[in-house]
């Protein structure tokens, strides 16, 4: 129905800028400081970095300025700064982690391929999932 | 002048009408001419305002310097200051108690003095309101944003810079004309309520604007506005309309240095008050009633009396509000209140708590949160109480990241970006999608759901005293059912009424006629299709029903005592409903076709619906569906073989059993075994028994059917006697039948009572009793 999103009062209570993580509709991930927010969830995030996950690596590419349209948040939440540094997951450079995304990519399309294939075989069709909702 | 232009005008009008007539009085035509060349002048000034020189406005790069030079001057003004931290927070404590006294003083000081003024302050309003309008929020926060820096610093008295700027319309004499017909924007077309809600001055969609604020400032803190609109008068033709452009506020801003009457030491504390009046005006501007209840308690309308008493009870309160600008100066909240009250009588924020009439004053802008998050804001605000006393008390010994915070602290230019104002307005916002008139309707899961922790926590409790957590409910504003009685409008004098259908007064736009075939066309497989469809439709309607009476409980308890019998007899009503669409009604018969019900329990949610509708049948109507699934048993097997969902049922028919007689039990097992009414025909294999004990639920039924029979038994030895040929019988038939059965195809039941084994056991010897007994397992 709607949401609440207490960061409003928070974020200028400690002065402190809050991280915040931004997870959109095509399933990138957002880091930044979020400066503003309407009630549609447009957001303005600040200093923004997208990161990229694969497997137990990420990778951080700066992005600068943002600006999200409201319908493609999924969801909003803010970055405990004590807790960003104790993580279990390994920091790489940008080029390491686009290759591993693209050899995961890869991966995936090869055995959804493969899945096709195989359930052409039996006659069956799932319809493909279109591009937007994908995870 | 313009009076005069748009006569002459005319007159030229006329003129050229005229132009053959030679009735025209010579002397009239001189004076056509004579305006003519008064207009040209006219003219030519406007125009030079407009487009020539008068419109630029050089100075905009000076005043942007001298803007950035104020912002360097407080940044070393903070290096010194860097270890004095606990020393401005005392300065400013004290600060605010001579702000009240001399607030006070400037109320009585401003009505005594300047009642004229107040006149035209307040003929403002509409004027600006118009402009306000058309100018966006990124002109009122981009104002705002310029002088942010200065807020920031500390020095500016910005709340003087927005007062002058709306302090500089109205005694322009030719230039109030103007004003009018040029910059005053006509007010947004509120058409009249044609099926729509009544038309607020702003659609809800506009970010607030600072109209109300710049009032409430002028009536408290005027400070001599005479002289300082002398140097002003000079910037003001032009022709940019209400909103003032940047240039010109910071031109005002400037000038407002040089003769600013406060001291500078004052103005820390002003910002504060202004953000609070901000909030204030804002929040004083349209709320709805239930929410932020507290709030409109303390705050009040800005424009109410100006008692200076309440004046300073207000500002106290006020002040707190805006306690986000400086952590110290949080209220410390109701849920945690007497430990913060008590660990921080030193805090500057104290002497707000004699002000407050109310001590226990929930922070009006946190009512909307949640309570895990109001807590957890509340934590981080103690921590940085902490931090900051801990920098007072022990100056020498700073921790390195706590330093590193304080400077973090104020090196983030970009940390209030967004106004309190307009988080409260987009928190508004939301808290007014919350709004509803039925909660269960509309947000049934999350009620559940809290209903569900509730219990657990209570029961959690009765256990005992282990520490409870907090599971307070967000508050939800709750709005009471308005009933509105919309009349169309109507324009007198004429035919008819208008439609025009809106969100609030739907029309009928499509007339879409239901027509419903004829039985001789369809074929046969349209006729499977159709009565699958009506026993779908059956099923919907009987849905609806079931959720109806499953919540005539909750309305009860809502409902008022004279309500209630009449709340009984609908629930019954609908029971009876449920249970002739299970059944299907057949006018006058008895009811001997199983048909119809057989349709739903092919379908899934049927079968689901009628495990759920089961508890609400009396006991006749419950045996009855029971021996209904018993006859077709084999069949709804086969059917159910995809879906699996027999085994739903199987919870409400014990729950039925255990309220059974010994000779429906009886029955009932016949039913399970299909054998007729008189058993003549001896049946080498029962089929119908078979399939059953090779279905789980199949079995599972019919245990729970013998060792019900079984109880049975054992306790009303009377009835033993009368039904003892008919049970023997049965007994030994599914005995026989177990023992016929291979074990591999024998079914899993659900659970095995525990008192078959004696059942066997008066019935079968023992070996087979034994082979009985390894099959149960």
């Amino acid at each position: 129905q709607c949401f609440i999103f207490s960061i409003t009062v928070n974020a200028n209570l400690t002065s402190l800028p809050e991280k915040h993580l931004v997870l959109l509709r095509d399933g990138r991930t957002l880091i930044g400081y979020l400066r503003s927010i309407d009630q549609f969830a447009n957001l303005v995030l600040h200093q923004t970095v997208e990161r990229i996950h694969v497997g137990k690596k990420y990778g951080d590419i700066p992005r600068g300025i943002f600006v999200v349209r409201g319908e493609n948040v999924v969801l909003l939440g803010e970055i405990d700064l004590e807790k960003e540094s104790d993580t279990p997951l390994q920091q790489v450079s940008i080029e390491e982690i686009l290759e591993e995304q693209r050899v995961e990519q890869q991966a995936k399309q090869e055995s959804e391929k493969l899945k096709v294939q195989a359930l052409k075989e039996r006659g069956l069709s799932i319809p493909r999932a279109d591009t937007l909702d994908e995870y | 002048k313009i009076v005069n232009l748009i006569c002459t005008m005319e007159h030229n009008a006329t003129l050229e009408k005229n132009n053959s007539l030679e009735d025209c009085p010579l002397d009239e035509d001189e004076d056509a001419f004579q305006t003519l060349g008064e207009e040209d002048e006219d003219i030519n000034q406007f125009n030079d305002d407009t487009f020539g020189a008068g419109a630029i406005d050089d100075d905009w790069q000076e005043a942007h310097e001298r803007l950035a030079e104020l912002e360097d001057k407080p940044a070393t003004a903070r290096e010194l200051e860097d270890g004095a931290v606990s020393d401005e927070m005392e300065l400013l404590g004290h600060h605010e108690e001579n702000l009240a006294e001399r607030l006070s003083k400037l109320v009585i000081e401003n009505e005594l003095e300047d009642p004229a003024i107040m006149q035209a302050v307040q003929t403002q309003p509409p004027m600006q309101q118009s402009g306000g309008l058309n100018s966006s929020i990124w002109d009122g926060s981009a104002v705002l944003r310029r002088f942010r820096g200065p807020l920031l610093t500390q020095e500016m008295p910005s709340v003087s810079v927005l007062e002058y700027a709306m302090l500089q319309k109205p005694p322009q004499g030719q230039e109030d004309e103007r004003d009018l017909s040029e910059r005053a924007l006509p007010r947004r077309s509120s058409s009249p309520i044609i099926g729509s809600p009544p038309v607020r001055a702003v659609p809800i969609g506009t970010p607030p604007k600072q109209a109300t604020m710049p009032n409430f400032i002028q009536q408290i803190l005027c400070p001599k506005p005479v002289h300082i609109r002398a140097p002003m008068q000079q910037r003001y033709p032009s022709p940019y309309g209400e909103r003032m452009s940047p240039n010109q506020l910071c031109n005002v801003s400037n000038s407002s240095l040089l003769g600013h009457p406060f001291p500078p030491s004052v103005t820390p504390v002003f910002t504060h008050l202004q953000r609070a009046q901000l909030l204030g005006g804002a929040q004083a501007g349209r709320m709805s009633p239930s929410q932020f209840a507290r709030v409109s308690g303390l705050v009040g309308s800005p424009l109410t009396s100006m008692n200076p008493k309440l004046l300073q009870g207000r500002v106290g309160q006020m002040m707190a509000p805006a306690s986000g600008f400086r952590a110290f100066f949080g209220a410390p909240p109701p849920p945690a209140p007497p430990s913060s009250q008590q660990q921080h009588p030193p805090c500057p924020g104290s002497h707000l708590q004699n002000l407050r009439p109310h001590p226990q004053m929930f922070r009006p802008d946190t009512t909307h949160l949640h309570p895990q998050h109001r807590r957890l804001l509340h934590q981080r605000q103690q921590q940085n109480r902490n931090q900051h006393r801990s920098l007072n008390g022990s100056a020498g010994d700073r921790a390195g990241h706590r330093s590193s915070h304080q400077e973090q602290l104020r090196k983030d230019p970009y940390a209030n970006l967004m106004l309190q104002r307009e988080k409260d307005w987009v928190s508004k916002i939301q808290m007014m999608q919350l709004q509803s008139t039925d909660p269960y309707l509309d947000d049934f899961y999350y009620q559940n759901y809290f209903q569900k922790l509730e219990k657990v926590s209570a029961a959690e409790e009765m256990h005992g005293d282990g520490p409870k957590k907090e599971r307070t409910k967000l508050i939800t504003p709750q709005v009471a059912k308005l009933e509105h009685a919309y009349k169309p409008v109507q324009f007198e004098g004429s035919l008819g009424k208008l439609t025009v259908s809106s969100v609030n007064n739907p029309r009928k736009m499509i007339d879409a006629v239901v027509t419903s075939r004829s039985e001789d066309d369809e074929t046969k497989e349209k006729q499977v299709r159709d009565k699958r469809r009506q026993t779908l439709v059956t099923i919907e309607k009987t849905y609806s029903l079931l959720l109806d009476v499953e919540d005539y409980e909750r309305r009860y308890l809502l409902s008022l005592e004279g309500e209630r019998p009449a709340l009984m007899e609908e629930r019954k009503q609908k029971i009876c409903d449920m249970y002739d669409n299970l059944r299907g009604k057949t006018p006058g018969q008895e009811r001997p076709s199983d048909d119809h019900f057989v349709q739903i329990m092919c379908i899934r949610k049927g079968k689901r619906m009628v495990a759920r509708i089961l508890p609400f049948l009396s006991t006749e109507q419950a045996a009855d569906i029971l021996m209904a699934t018993a006859r077709n048993l084999p069949f709804l097997i086969k059917k159910d073989a995809q879906d699996e969902v027999l085994l739903c049922l199987l919870r409400p028919f014990s729950l039925v059993l255990y309220h059974l007689p010994l000779g429906t039990v009886t029955s009932l097992l016949q039913q399970l075994a299909n054998l007729p009414q008189s058993a003549t025909v001896p049946a080498p294999a029962n089929l119908h028994l078979t399939a059953v004990l090779q279905n789980k639920f199949g079995l599972s039924l019919l245990y729970l059917v013998l060792s019900r029979g079984e109880e049975l038994q054992n306790s009303s030895a009377a009835m033993e006697l009368m039904q003892d040929n008919q049970w023997t019988e049965l007994m030994s038939m599914a005995t026989r039948e177990l023992l016929r059965i291979p074990e591999a195809a024998l079914a899993k039941p659900v659970s095995t009572p525990s008192n078959l084994l004696s059942l066997f056991s008066r019935y079968v010897d023992q070996q087979k009793l034994n082979v009985l007994e390894t099959k149960l397992q």
